[in-house]
C-alpha cells in the first residue's frame, strides 16, 4: 500500500510538470491552430536560459524563472511576427513544416552554442524532500507542480477575465467579427504565441531542476505535450491539467503493474482511444 | 599569366601525392544528436592517435612511410545513416579500413557493411556480445565483452563487509545493456546472491520515480544500472530527492566521465563503475610513452580529461598502424589477417583478439570519492579501500 501511494503521488507530481509543458503548446494550438513542433527547443532554450543564469550568476531556479519566461516570451513573439505570421494563412501543413524547421535549428545553434555535454540545475535543495504519511515528496517537484498550477490557473483567468484575453479567444473564434470590434490579430498572434513560448521557457527551468537538459531533449518532450494536449482537450487550461495529471499517473502505474518498457505503449495507447471515442479531448466541448 | 594554372596544377600535383601515399581511415560518428557527447570522444582519440603517429613518421608498409589520413563523417545519432555513410566509405571514397562508431547498436549495424564489402572495422565503441556471436570475420573490437560487465563489480561484492545479499538490476532495453545484464543475472546467481528486482526499462527514460518506488520497499543491498549516462544521471539525481538509499550502487558509464561527475557534483560521491583502461603510467606505449602520458596529452589538447572511449578509440588506430605494418601491404584481407594475429602492449592494455575478434580485458572497479575518480577493485583484489557502505542520502 505505501509502495501505491508512493507511485501515485510520482504520478501526480510528474503531471504537474507535464501539465506546465503542454499549457503553452495547448495555448498555441487552440488560439492560432499551430501544432508548434518546436515547442520542446523552447522548453529546452529556456532550461538553458536558466542554467546560465544559475551557473554564471548564481541565480536561483525559481528566481530566474520569470527571467526564462521573458527571454522566451520574446523569441516566441518574435518568431510569430517575423516568420509565423507570414504564413498564417496558410495551410496548416506548412505551419508543421516551418515549426519543424524551426525545431531543427533550434537543436543545432544549441549545441553550437552550449555544446552536447548534459547539464543540470542543482541548487542546495535540488535534491530535498519532506516525508508525509510514509510518502517522500521531492521538494523540487512539489515546487514545481505548484508553480505549474499556479500558471496554468493565471492562464485560463487572463484567457476567461482579462481584455488581452478576450481579445486572444474573439480571434481564434470569428476572426472577422474580433476584427471588426478592434482587435488587431497581428498583435494579438505574436502575443499568444509568446506567451506559450514563456510558458515553455518556465517548464524548461522546472525540468532542468528534476532532470537533465541537453540540447536534444526537445522532440521527445514536444510529443509528451502533444499527447497531454490530445488528451486534456485544447479548449480550456484546466483541461491540459487534467491530460497531464492523467498522463502522469497512468506512466507511473503502468511502470509499476506492467513493466517501465510499456510505458509509452500505454501513454500513445491512450492518446488513440481518446482520439476515437472522444475526439476533442477529455475535458473539451464535444460539439 | 602562369602563376594561376601553375598553382591548381601545384595543387593536383599535390593532392594526386597525397592521395598515393596517405593510408586513409574513414568513420561515421556521433558528432551531433543525443550520442554526441560520448561520439566526439572516439573522434578526439582517432585525431589524436593519427597525429600522434604521422609526427612520427607515420605507417612503414612495404618499405615506404605513409601518412594516415582521416575521414569521419557526422551520423547524426543515426543508426541507419550511420551504416549508409558506411557504406559510402567504402563503395564511393575507396576507403578499406574502417573505424567503428560509439555504442553496440550502431556497430551492431554498420560491421555488416564492413563483412560485405570484406574490409575490416576495428571498433572501440560496440560491446555487445552480439556483434561477436554471427560469425563475422571482419570486424574487431577492443571493448570488453558486454556480459562481463559486472563481473568485477559482483565478485568485490562478495568480499565486501558486510557483503550485500540482495541486488536490484536495471537495464535499458538496447543490444548492449540487455547483453550485461544477461551476464550480470549469471554473475549474480553464481556469487549466491538474491535479484530483489530484475527489470528492463525503455531507452531514453528520464523518469525513474516509480522504480526507484520499488527499490525503496524491496531494499535491495545493492543496485546494478546498466543504461547511458542521461538515464545514470536522472536515476542518481531522482534516488537523492526520494531518498532511496542502497549500501552500493553501481552504473556501467557516467561515474567514469569527469563532464558526469562535474554535473552531478557530490551527488555523484561513492557511486561505482568499471573501467578497462586507466591512465596508469605501468601501461607502456610505443607511440605515447604510456597510459598517464596519454591521458595528459589528451586533457592537453581536447581540454577535457581522457576516459576509456578515448583511449580504446586511440588504440583502435594504433592496432590499425601495427597491422598495416606487419602486412606490409594495404590490402584489406591481408591488414584484416595481420590484425587477427596482432599481440602488443598499448596504453590501452595487453592487444590481442580472440578468434570471435573481441578483446579479453579485466574491468577495473572505480569509485567515486570526493569527486575523483579512484580504482578500487582490480583482479588481484581491492587496490584501495573503497567507500563503503554508501551512507544514506540525509547523513551525506
Amino acid at each position: 500500500m505505501a509502495l501505491f501511494g508512493q507511485v501515485l503521488v510520482n504520478g501526480i507530481l510528474l503531471g504537474g510538470l507535464y501539465a506546465l509543458m503542454a499549457l503553452g503548446l495547448a495555448l498555441v494550438w487552440g488560439v492560432l491552430n499551430i501544432v508548434n513542433l518546436a515547442h520542446g527547443a523552447f522548453i529546452m532554450l529556456g532550461a538553458y536560459v536558466a542554467f546560465y543564469l544559475f551557473t554564471l550568476l548564481h541565480l536561483d531556479p525559481i528566481l530566474a524563472l520569470p527571467v526564462a519566461m521573458a527571454v522566451l516570451f520574446a523569441l516566441g513573439y518574435g518568431v510569430q511576427r517575423g516568420i509565423l505570421g507570414l504564413i498564417i494563412r496558410g495551410p496548416m501543413f506548412n505551419t508543421l513544416l516551418i515549426t519543424f524547421g524551426l525545431d531543427v535549428v533550434f537543436t543545432y545553434l544549441a549545441q553550437i552554442a552550449f555544446s552536447a555535454d548534459f547539464r543540470t540545475l542543482n541548487p542546495g535543495y535540488a535534491g530535498a524532500n519532506v516525508l508525509v504519511a510514509g510518502v517522500t515528496l521531492p521538494l523540487v517537484n512539489i515546487l514545481a507542480g505548484g508553480i505549474a498550477v499556479a500558471l496554468t490557473v493565471a492562464v485560463w483567468l487572463m484567457l476567461g477575465y482579462s481584455r488581452l484575453g478576450r481579445a486572444i479567444r474573439a480571434a481564434s473564434q470569428n476572426l472577422t467579427a474580433a476584427r471588426l470590434y478592434g482587435v488587431e490579430p497581428r498583435s494579438v498572434y505574436a502575443l499568444t504565441f509568446g506567451l506559450g513560448a514563456g510558458l515553455a521557457g518556465a517548464a524548461g527551468d522546472l525540468y532542468g531542476l528534476v532532470s537533465q537538459i541537453n540540447p536534444y531533449i526537445g522532440a521527445t518532450l514536444t510529443a509528451k505535450c502533444f499527447v497531454i494536449s490530445i488528451i486534456g482537450g485544447l479548449d480550456s487550461a484546466l483541461g491540459v491539467i487534467a491530460g497531464g495529471g492523467i498522463l502522469g499517473i497512468v506512466e507511473a502505474l503502468t511502470t509499476l503493474y506492467i513493466g517501465p518498457t510499456y510505458r509509452d505503449v500505454v501513454s500513445f495507447g491512450l492518446l488513440v482511444v481518446v482520439l476515437i471515442v472522444r475526439p476533442s479531448g477529455l475535458l473539451g466541448r464535444t460539439t | 599569366m602562369l602563376r594561376i594554372p601553375l598553382t591548381i596544377l601545384a595543387l593536383f600535383l599535390a593532392l594526386a601525392t597525397a592521395y598515393a601515399q596517405d593510408i586513409q581511415l574513414g568513420a561515421s560518428i556521433q558528432l551531433t544528436g543525443p550520442e554526441a557527447n560520448i561520439g566526439r570522444y572516439y573522434r578526439d582519440g582517432y585525431e589524436l592517435a593519427v597525429d600522434r603517429i604521422n609526427a612520427q613518421g607515420g605507417v612503414k608498409v612495404g618499405g615506404q612511410a605513409h601518412k594516415l589520413a582521416l575521414k569521419i563523417l557526422d551520423n547524426q545519432s543515426d543508426v541507419n545513416l550511420c551504416v549508409r555513410q558506411y557504406v559510402q566509405l567504402v563503395t564511393q571514397d575507396k576507403i578499406n579500413l574502417l573505424l567503428g562508431s560509439y555504442a553496440s547498436n550502431y556497430v551492431l549495424a554498420s560491421s555488416s557493411v564492413a563483412e560485405k564489402y570484406e574490409v575490416p572495422m576495428l571498433q572501440g565503441g560496440g560491446a555487445s556480445d552480439q556483434i561477436f556471436s554471427r560469425g563475422y570475420k571482419y570486424i574487431f573490437g577492443l571493448l570488453p565483452v558486454a556480459s562481463q560487465y559486472f563481473g568485477s563489480t559482483v565478485d568485490m561484492m562478495t568480499r565486501l563487509n558486510p557483503a550485500p545479499k540482495t541486488v536490484a538490476l536495471l537495464y535499458a532495453d538496447d543490444a548492449f545493456d540487455t547483453a550485461v545484464a544477461a551476464g550480470t543475472r549469471k554473475d549474480i546467481a553464481a556469487a549466491g546472491l538474491t535479484a530483489a528486482i530484475d527489470e528492463r526499462y525503455s531507452n531514453n527514460a528520464s523518469d525513474f520515480s516509480t522504480l526507484l518506488a520499488r527499490i525503496k520497499s524491496a531494499r535491495p543491498d545493492a543496485v546494478l544500472v546498466a543504461g547511458h549516462e542521461t538515464e545514470v544521471l536522472n536515476f542518481i539525481r531522482q534516488s537523492k530527492s526520494l531518498d532511496v538509499n542502497a549500501k552500493l550502487s553501481a552504473f556501467t558509464v557516467g561515474v567514469q566521465s569527469a563532464d558526469f561527475r562535474k554535473s552531478l557534483g557530490g551527488d555523484a560521491d561513492y557511486g561505482y563503475g568499471m573501467t578497462p583502461w586507466l591512465p596508469l603510467a605501468s601501461a607502456k606505449d610505443a607511440a605515447f610513452g604510456d597510459a598517464g602520458k596519454f591521458a595528459a596529452d589528451y586533457k592537453a589538447r581536447f581540454g577535457y580529461e581522457a576516459d576509456y572511449h578515448g583511449a580504446a578509440a586511440a588504440a583502435v588506430v594504433q592496432a590499425f598502424a601495427k597491422a598495416l605494418e606487419k602486412a606490409g601491404s594495404t590490402d584489406p584481407k591481408a591488414v584484416r589477417n595481420a590484425i587477427a594475429k596482432l599481440d602488443f602492449e598499448s596504453q590501452y592494455g595487453r592487444i590481442r583478439f580472440s578468434d570471435t575478434g573481441q578483446i579479453s580485458l579485466p574491468q577495473t572497479v572505480v569509485q567515486v570519492q570526493k569527486g575523483e575518480l579512484v580504482a578500487v577493485f582490480g583482479s588481484n583484489g581491492f587496490l584501495v579501500k573503497p567507500q563503503y557502505p554508501t551512507p544514506e542520502w540525509k547523513q551525506r
